[in-house]
């Protein structure tokens, strides 16, 4: 109980900290979501000029870049150092959290606010209430569907990073972060083989886009559950492989704020 | 002239010399390639086998190339500008006797040279691969795609130089970057070819810079035999290049810093 009240005190200084320069704040939301914007008009513009493919259309990819934003705004943007773990381990910034009587993973998530992706989170929300044909039923199983979809992403990132401990090299972890929110952006049926199984194991960007979606439009029992099962071992992959790295970490002891 | 020549070559040895950052852009690149093309593919066979005249195989070889152009470079290479005006870093640079904005561009160009070689050659095997075996649908128009490229990177590399030095009179010019990539990647023809525009934003894209950056060398790899896609590209590196040392000029009189 105490751990979980001092990490949601960190998370609320770094909120504040990331409020303080409300010009920067506002430009950088601002900015993700001229990016964001930028996709719709280069799928809207796809779709107009090929029409559907593989039982995909602009309406069905709205909606997967509803679920995508809101989930990788939700992950990158209050827990920012999900993307970071790598670099934090390589360059030895973890002497800080590591003395504190929290626990180090939890607090190195909630540590960084990164303002950009906030732009993401509220883009995604908006794209869901004016494009997802919202009901009330919908509207539940889309943020449920967030929730999950974060926490694979969250895993998937995190145990990404830690391969750093051992390799010494965060090279995975940017390729993982790169990788992933490029494939998940995209309509999995476009793939097929060895790359569609890819998006379902390794990299999971499948489950983090392309199945909330689905379920929002066809909701499945088994499909969901099957959904909650990847996240709960991304998750634990995650967690395990951090923990496992930690006992690798070593450092000059620069204390740094991670 | 030297100053420039030890600043690119300097920059190409650092860059060959960080194999981690290569293998990221190369698996990035790759990753891109597979995806974006896998896209267009099933859109063309979707779509009677073209689309706006482009074969799946020429959309393969447009993509891997359009991507080529735009990875090899910074990405936040216009943050990173506005970062050193903002924070006054520049100012140590303006003691130099050379061209601030040259010795720049002259370093990003070493910068992304062996990026480019890289990706270029990787992507003529990865668009190979991926289009079943089929070569480049024209290997003469392939030819002059090579120094395409180059002008591509050194056209992107001169606009993102006077795009970025608005940061000597606004300082927080960082987020602009994102603004601008949009640009490269809808009206530059990054993502799709400039045809599948609507016909209005077309000739519009057409008038702009950015298609200088990752168009004109995909739609000459794509198999399309047209050398004054090159004249094209030089006329916007002259006009951008005059523009970024015009920019910075006056940016750098009006530049205060304090202390150091």
């Amino acid at each position: 109980m105490t751990a979980a009240r001092a990490l949601a005190g960190t998370q609320r200084a770094a909120m504040a900290e990331a409020w303080a320069n409300r010009r920067g704040f506002w430009t950088q939301v601002i900015a993700m979501v001229v990016n964001d914007v930028a996709w719709i008009a280069f799928w809207v513009l796809f779709f107009h000029r090929v029409g559907a493919i593989r039982g995909w259309d602009s309406s069905k990819v709205l909606l997967l870049l509803a679920v995508l934003t809101t989930s990788a705004g939700l992950v990158l943007g209050m827990l920012g150092n999900a993307r970071r773990i790598g670099r934090l381990a390589v360059e030895g910034d973890l002497d800080a959290a590591l003395a504190l009587p929290v626990p180090p993973l939890a607090y190195l998530l909630v540590r960084r606010i990164d303002t950009t992706n906030l732009g993401d989170l509220a883009f995604g929300i908006v794209l869901f209430a004016v494009a997802g044909h919202p009901t009330p039923l919908r509207t539940l199983v889309f943020a449920a569907a967030v929730v999950v979809a974060a926490t694979i992403l969250t895993g998937f990132l995190v145990a990404a990073g830690s391969v750093a401990f051992f390799a010494g090299r965060n090279e995975a972890g940017e390729l993982g972060f790169h990788a992933m929110l490029m494939f998940a952006s995209y309509p999995v049926d476009v793939f097929s083989g060895a790359a569609k199984a890819l998006l379902y194991t390794v990299v999971p960007a499948a489950f983090v886009s392309a199945v909330p979606a689905r379920l929002i439009d066809h909701f499945d029992g088994r499909l969901a559950a099957t959904l909650v099962g990847v996240a709960a071992l991304f998750a634990f992959g995650g967690w395990a492989l951090f923990t496992a790295g930690l006992r690798r970490y070593t450092s000059g002891a620069v204390w740094t704020r991670a | 002239m030297k100053a420039f020549r030890v600043a690119v070559v300097t920059a190409a040895q650092r860059v060959l010399a960080e194999r981690g950052g290569l293998l990221v852009s190369l698996g990035f690149y790759l990753a891109v390639v597979s995806v974006v093309t896998s896209l267009w593919r099933a859109a063309a066979g979707a779509h009677g086998g073209t689309v706006v005249g482009y074969s799946a195989v020429a959309l393969t070889w447009y993509i891997a190339t359009s991507e080529a152009a735009t990875v090899s470079l910074n990405i936040r290479l216009i943050e990173d500008i506005g970062n050193d005006i903002a924070s006054g870093t520049i100012v140590a640079e303006l003691l130099r006797p050379a061209s601030v904005v040259g010795i720049r561009v002259a370093s990003e160009v070493g910068r992304a040279l062996p990026r480019l070689a890289i990706l270029s050659l990787s992507g003529a095997v990865a668009a190979f691969l991926l289009s079943g075996g089929h070569g480049p649908p024209d290997p003469a128009a392939l030819l002059l795609a090579m120094p395409a490229l180059v002008l591509a990177i050194a056209v992107n590399l001169v606009a993102q130089h006077a795009f970025a030095g608005v940061a000597f009179w606004i300082r927080d010019a960082r987020s602009t970057w994102f603004l601008y990539q949009k640009f490269v990647f809808i009206a530059g023809g990054m993502l799709l070819p400039i045809e599948v525009l609507p016909h209005g934003i077309e000739r519009a894209a057409r008038l702009l810079p950015f298609m200088a950056m990752a168009y004109a060398p995909a739609r000459l790899a794509s198999g399309h035999f047209e050398p004054t896609l090159l004249l094209v590209q030089a006329g916007w590196l002259a006009v951008l290049g005059a523009i970024a040392v015009a920019v910075f000029a006056a940016g750098e009189r009006r530049l205060q810093v304090v202390g150091g």
